[in-house]
Parts: C-alpha cells; structure tokens; sequence
C-alpha cells in the first residue's frame, strides 16, 4: 500500500448494504447506477480541473459532492478516497491532491465494471 | 404528510426521494438551500425537513437559522443530513436550530424512524395550537349562541371605529333588543328562550355581510356593527335586518314563534371621534326610544343641534375695529 492509499479500505462496491437501503427495489437501484454513471465521470473532471489550478475551494466542494454519491451507492473504497481528497484540501494541502485522485480515477475504475456486470445481470 | 428533501447531489436525492414516497410522504424535492427556504416559508409548505449539510447558495445550517427567525408560521421540523460526522459539527447543526442529525450514508430504517419522532413533535404541535385556540374562542364567545361575546364585539367595535375616522367612512352601530323576549321565558320555558336566541344570531349573522360584526351584548341584546356602511343605506339596511327576525316564526321545540326585534341605530361619522361608551350609550337611548314607539321598528340616534348664541345686531354707531 502506497502513502496515497492509506486509509482506503473495504469492499468495491456494498452491494449488500445498497440493496437494504433501497428496501431490495431493485428499478431503484438500476435508476441510481444511471445517475452515477452520468454525474461520476461528470464531477471527476471537474475535480480534475479543480486540483490542476489548486483551486482549493472547488476541490474541496467537488470531492464533498463525490463522496455524498459514493456512500450512497456504497462505493466504500471510491468514496473513501473522495473523503481524502476533502480533508486535504479543507486543510489546504494542495501537494499531494494530484496522486490521491490518482487514487480515487483507480478506485472508481475498478467500480464501474462491478456496476455494469450488475446491471447486465439484472437486464438478463 | 409533506416532506422537503434539500440535497444538491442527483444520486443522494433521488435515493431519499424514492425511499420517503415508499414511506408514504408526499415529497417535495430541491437543489440547494435558497430554494428550501423558499418552502419551507410557504404557508402550506412542508413541515418536515431533511436538509443536506453542505449545499450551494444556502447551506443546511443556514436554512435552518432562517426558518427558526420566523415567528408566526407553525413549527417545522428539520434533520440535518451530512456525512460530517465530529462532535463539534453535530453541536453546530443543532444549534443553528436542526431537531436532529443524521449521518450519510443514511440507513433507511433508522431515517423513517426518526421522521416518526418528528411527526409525533408535529402532532403534539397541533394540538396545542387546536387547544389555545379553542380557549381563545371561548374567552371570546357567547357559548350559547357563538357570536363574540360583549368584551370581543366592543374591542371590535372600538378598533373599527378608529378605522372608520381615520377613513373618514361610517360605522354603523345597531343595537337590538328581543322584544317581550321575558314573556317567552317565563310562559315558554327557558329551553325555548335560548332556541330562540339562537336562531336570532343565526338570523343577524345571515343578514349581514362577511366582515361585519355581531355580538351578543346582553341577555336578548344583540349588537350589530356593519364596517364602512354608506350612511345612505345604512336605515335601509337596519330595517332589512330587523325585518330578518320578524318575516317568519322561530321554529321552537313548543311550536313556531313570532317574535320582533327593536333597534337603536347610530352612524358613527354624525357624531366624530367620540369614546365608544357615549355612542353607545347614546344607541341604546335610540333602542329606548324604539321600545317606547311600540317596539318592532327602529330608531337613528342624532347628534343634539348646537344652538348658536344669539348674535347681537351691532349698533350702526359704534365704529368697526379694523
């Protein structure tokens, strides 16, 4: 484990966890991975951009905002990572911002296949 | 019940907009603080919320100290959602004026739960207002017949005469009395004397329009006060009135009943700013007056005619002073 990756930990994706918050619903569950899939991608590169000028404000927004939609999703590690990024820039670190969303676009890249096997499966 | 969900994230939104509808809520749904307060300030806007921590425009706290600076509108009930977690920012969230906090990811359970104790708060609410008001009607009515009582229809009275003087407008003041209304007590019984007077404040409030008054001012009399009367169909208004009373018979557990009212009626921009004690006294003059002619009918109080000191022709022979 790298410096980056402290305190990452946990499964992928709670699948478990999701299913009882969404009372087993599962139309829910596809509605919100729909949504993921379309704000995710959307906010990391806004995060990006946030992180590339030390926009310390916005990143510190933006990773907030990450982290709301991954717990909710139960992304535990992605979400955790996205927390990381909060405390730093909440606590103006700026120097290592770049290498934990380094961290947070592997995590979350490792969540998507799980979402769309999942999906997959349900359309079966 | 309605509910106000206030988060700026998609995901998390829709995920407590589906779980609430579950739960029966009729949710109402936003993006950001500013348009929660918009609301939540409604007047039949949600009384429960659940408002994100961190939002843009207002944040969860922020609306929170909003809503609690109002003073008139019913209670509303907030939990804060965040996933802020330490002592210190649960301490902040309450007391900026949330009733409860729950931390993200929230468990569907335990947040429906929570609701429940914000109903029960709600409803305990409602009842306290349903029970001030229901003393407040009783320390304003007549329990027999529901119109205000003397001390209400006189505060009334006082205040739209102010009204009226400071509108330059007329306020008409009728005051009435049942006639032989003791006749029907003591041969009748006193059931039917207050079926009786029942259906006269029955009758009165019909004969009048919505935002005029009727009191009962004593045993059988009755004071009507019609706001911003045009002092031109004030007498025929007063006559339709007690007309009111006398075109039929009171239906009453003995049998029907023929009953007239008398009236002393005054016009209050004849008389100028007076306390509403002399009018009144000077209305019931009238009333008196009104008995004394017979009863069944009505008569106009009138301001007494200053007379002028006789003027003394001046002598053609004693200069002017210029």
């Amino acid at each position: 484990m790298n410096k980056t990756d402290e305190g990452i930990s946990g499964p992928v994706w709670n699948l478990a966890e999701l299913l009882e918050r969404v009372d087993n619903d599962q139309e829910l569950l596809l509605d919100l991975v729909n949504i993921f899939k379309e704000d995710f991608p959307r906010t990391m590169r806004l995060l990006e951009s946030a992180i590339a000028v030390a926009d310390l404000k916005n990143v510190a927004r933006l990773s907030h905002t990450l982290k709301g939609m991954l717990s909710s999703l139960g992304g535990v590690r992605t979400a955790a990572a996205a927390a990381k990024i909060e405390v730093m820039a909440s606590a103006g670190e700026s120097a290592s911002l770049k290498s934990v969303f380094d961290t947070l676009e592997r995590e979350g890249a490792s969540l998507l296949p799980e979402l769309d096997a999942y999906m997959a499966e349900v359309r079966r | 019940m309605k509910i106000l969900i206030a988060d700026d994230e998609t995901l998390s939104r829709r995920l407590l907009e589906k779980s609430l509808e579950r739960a029966g809520y009729e949710v109402v749904a936003v993006e950001n603080g500013k348009l929660a307060l918009e609301q939540l300030c409604k007047l039949d806007g949600p009384r429960l919320a659940l408002l994100d921590w961190v939002m843009p425009e207002l944040d969860g706290p922020g609306v929170c100290r909003a809503v609690r600076m109002r003073s008139e509108q019913t209670y509303v009930y907030m939990v804060l959602l965040t996933s802020k977690g330490s002592k210190e920012e649960t301490v902040l969230g309450l007391e900026s004026g949330a009733d409860d906090y729950l931390t993200k990811p929230f468990n569907a359970e335990e947040l429906r739960a929570r609701l429940r104790v914000g109903e029960r708060i709600l409803l305990l609410e409602d009842r306290l207002v349903e029970a001030r008001e229901n003393m407040r009607f009783r320390a304003t009515h007549d329990p027999l017949t529901s119109l205000l009582n003397r001390g209400a229809v006189m505060d009334l009275l006082a205040r739209e005469l102010h009204r009226s003087h400071r509108e330059k407008k007329t306020t008409a003041i009728l005051l009435g009395d049942v006639d032989h209304f003791k006749r029907v007590n003591d041969t009748m019984g006193h059931v039917v004397g207050d079926e009786v007077l029942m259906e006269i404040a029955n009758r009165l409030l019909s004969a009048v329009r919505s935002y005029d008054f009727v009191g009962r001012y004593g045993g059988e009399e009755f004071l009507v006060v019609l706001n911003s009367c045009d002092p031109a169909f004030a007498p025929g208004r007063a006559e339709a009135i007690r007309k009111s009373i006398s075109n039929r018979a009171v239906l009453t557990a003995k049998g029907p009943l023929t009953l007239t009212m008398s009236f002393g009626v005054l016009l209050s921009a004849e008389w100028g700013m007076r306390s509403v004690e002399e009018l009144m006294h000077e209305a019931d003059t009238a009333l008196y007056e009104a008995k004394a002619a017979g009863r069944d009918c009505l008569r106009l109080a009138k301001p007494a005619k200053k007379t002028e000191p006789p003027t003394t022709p001046v002598p053609e022979s004693v200069p002017l002073r210029q």
